[in-house]
């Protein structure tokens, strides 16, 4: 899984590279200010929102509970409809069906809508190797694609992109220059995407949800491009996490009452679509085809044991916009992919925790957003969770083990805690100097050691 | 409030044109004919068939769409309810015209979908 391994320094090197560019620190601060305003805004006028958020807790966790009862019977109920249903073990298989299916269909060009799942399988790169183009058609996950970068926000994966720097990447691709105006870029790409809807073969969605009952699956956006894609090219291939899955549509209706007012603060986005099947007898477009992937890709990993709650997220990204440390960091220092609590949570719990190591640690503990979550998943205590396994595990450094081991010994006993603090007044002079003082010094002052704790001074 | 007000309160807000037992005349507008609309959020409900067209709301720059008022739900809720299991092969429900904040967080609209959306109400019957 190329795509959700992450060194343990990638963090603090992105981390460091943001922190220190001032247009990232305003655009980050900018962007996220607005989307948590608006979900609050939007939650405070939805009557009886608690018990709402209570409501889609326990549809989610029940879907869980017997998540292969789900998948079972979305498969029955699709393939009643004349739909295709592949489940992928692995981000490979996954990418491998996609692939081939565009390779018979001989498809020089795939229409993408935004799928965080095609980017945690690395579909494009896989579609290159059988001759596929795949655009992307998301206007802010064009431009990335254009510029050669990964979403860094959910809903907003070109957050941290300027008005100019767009112009420029859009002008590269029609040979015209376009002014870096906001109805100037739209129109342009409005013009370039159109093409791509009328000439792909294939088109790749992801998918917000499915329906067990029905078969169907639902997806929004408020650009429209989900609609275009899935309903011009013959093939629609929809790439959808086992997770995602809801019983019944009057389920479909309560979580689709969360999630724009929880990603956006609208009461609904633009489309909403539920797709039920391909084209029926008599209608005159429509894919031909439609095929569903259902990817586990580490998933049953965590439907044992105390993480099971985080299968329960809709990526509505309200936690990314509470978070102090995504505020700053921004989505890149995560992953490729997937980013801010959500993001520290569900990574480690697919690769391992040795592969992503440094993201448990990427949190303040706030409970920020904990209480943002609309399916109401204890975020911030399944990363001191996954802290707690990383110390089990022995994964953390030897020195970490060997200096909280002194130091809870130390502060267990009073004599101890009064030596240390005597110590560290004394050795006060030279904090600022060395190891992690030195560190924290670097733009700011190092405050005094009290003589006594409650004495302030 | 009827739930017709509401729903010319809500689909306004959201930036569709409203107008009422005719069509405005416009070149080249894409015509559908929503199933229902939803009070609570504006929204009209389009649902594929033979008749109906997917590309006729998506692809023109201007889609005009005819709306029963005695078709007006409350909700999502009565939605799913009053479709049942039977679903289209694809069914959208469409709120306001195409939009995107995708560059430095401004609204932008027309982006991929129709740029204008126009709901003509026809009285019940």
């Amino acid at each position: 899984l190329p795509e959700l391994v992450q060194p343990a320094s990638r963090f603090r090197e992105i981390a460091r590279g943001k922190l220190g560019d001032a247009r990232i620190q305003t655009a980050l601060d900018e962007s996220t200010d607005r989307l948590r305003t608006h979900r609050e805004d939007a939650w405070a006028s939805l009557p009886g929102v608690e018990e709402l958020r209570q409501r889609a807790h326990e549809i989610r966790m029940a879907v869980i509970d017997d998540l292969d009862g789900h998948v079972a019977r979305f498969t029955a109920a699709l393939e009643a409809r004349g739909g295709h249903v592949y489940f992928a073990r692995t981000a490979a298989e996954a990418s491998e069906y996609v692939a081939e299916l565009c390779r018979r269909r001989g498809a020089k060009l795939a229409a993408k809508s935004q799928s965080m799942v095609s980017e945690e399988i690395g579909l494009n790169e896989a579609l290159e190797r059988v001759g596929t183009k795949a655009v992307e058609t998301d206007l802010g996950e064009y431009i990335l694609q254009l510029a050669g970068e990964h979403p860094v926000h959910i809903v907003a994966p070109a957050i941290e992109k300027t008005a100019g720097q767009v112009a420029e990447l859009l002008s590269a691709v029609g040979g015209k220059r376009v002014p870096p105006e906001l109805e100037a870029l739209t129109n342009a790409a409005r013009t370039q995407l159109r093409e791509t809807f009328l000439q792909a073969e294939v088109g790749i969605t992801g998918a917000n949800f499915g329906v067990s009952e029905t078969g169907s699956i639902c997806l929004v956006t408020n650009e429209g491009n989900a609609r275009l894609v899935s309903s011009l090219p013959p093939v629609h291939v929809a790439i959808m996490g086992m997770e995602r899955l809801l019983p019944t549509t009057a389920d479909l209706a309560v979580l689709l009452k969360l999630l724009a007012r929880s990603g956006t603060g609208q009461k609904i986005t633009v489309y909403t679509t539920v797709l039920t099947g391909p084209r029926r007898a008599g209608e005159t477009d429509g894919p031909e085809e439609l095929h569903v992937v259902i990817l586990d890709n580490g998933r049953t990993n965590l439907l044992r044991g105390r993480y099971r709650e985080m299968l329960a997220c809709i990526r509505c990204g309200a936690c990314l916009n509470v978070c102090p440390v995504y505020r700053k960091t921004g989505g890149a220092a995560y992953s490729d992919v997937y980013s801010g609590p959500m993001g520290a949570v569900l990574l480690p719990l697919l690769v391992g925790l040795e592969q992503a190591r440094s993201l448990p640690h990427a949190s303040s503990l706030c409970g920020a957003c904990t209480a943002a979550c609309p399916v109401k998943i204890p975020l911030h205590e399944l990363l001191l969770d996954l802290r707690r396994d990383l110390v089990a595990e022995r994964v953390a450094p030897w020195w970490e083990r060997v200096g909280f081991t002194l130091w809870s010994f130390a502060w267990s006993r009073p004599w101890g805690y009064r030596m240390t603090t005597r110590l560290a007044r004394l050795g006060q002079p030279l904090a600022g100097l060395v190891g992690p003082g030195r560190v924290w010094s670097r733009g700011r002052a190092l405050p005094r050691f009290a003589r006594r704790y409650r004495d302030g001074r | 409030m009827t739930l017709v007000e509401e729903f010319v309160v809500n689909a306004e807000a959201v930036g569709c044109h409203i107008h009422r037992g005719k069509a405005p005349e416009l070149p080249d507008a894409g015509l559908s004919e929503a199933l229902y609309g939803l009070a609570d959020t504006g929204s009209v409900v389009l649902a594929a068939s033979p008749a109906e067209p997917r590309a006729n709301s998506l692809l023109p720059d201007v889609h005009v769409t005819l709306l029963r008022e005695d078709r007006i739900l409350p909700g999502l809720d009565e939605l799913f309810a009053a479709l049942g299991a039977d679903l289209p092969s694809a069914l959208a429900i469409v709120t306001g015209p195409s939009r995107s904040a995708d560059i430095e967080q401004k609204l932008a609209v027309g982006v991929h979908g129709p740029r204008e959306v126009h709901v003509v109400l026809l009285p019940p019957g």
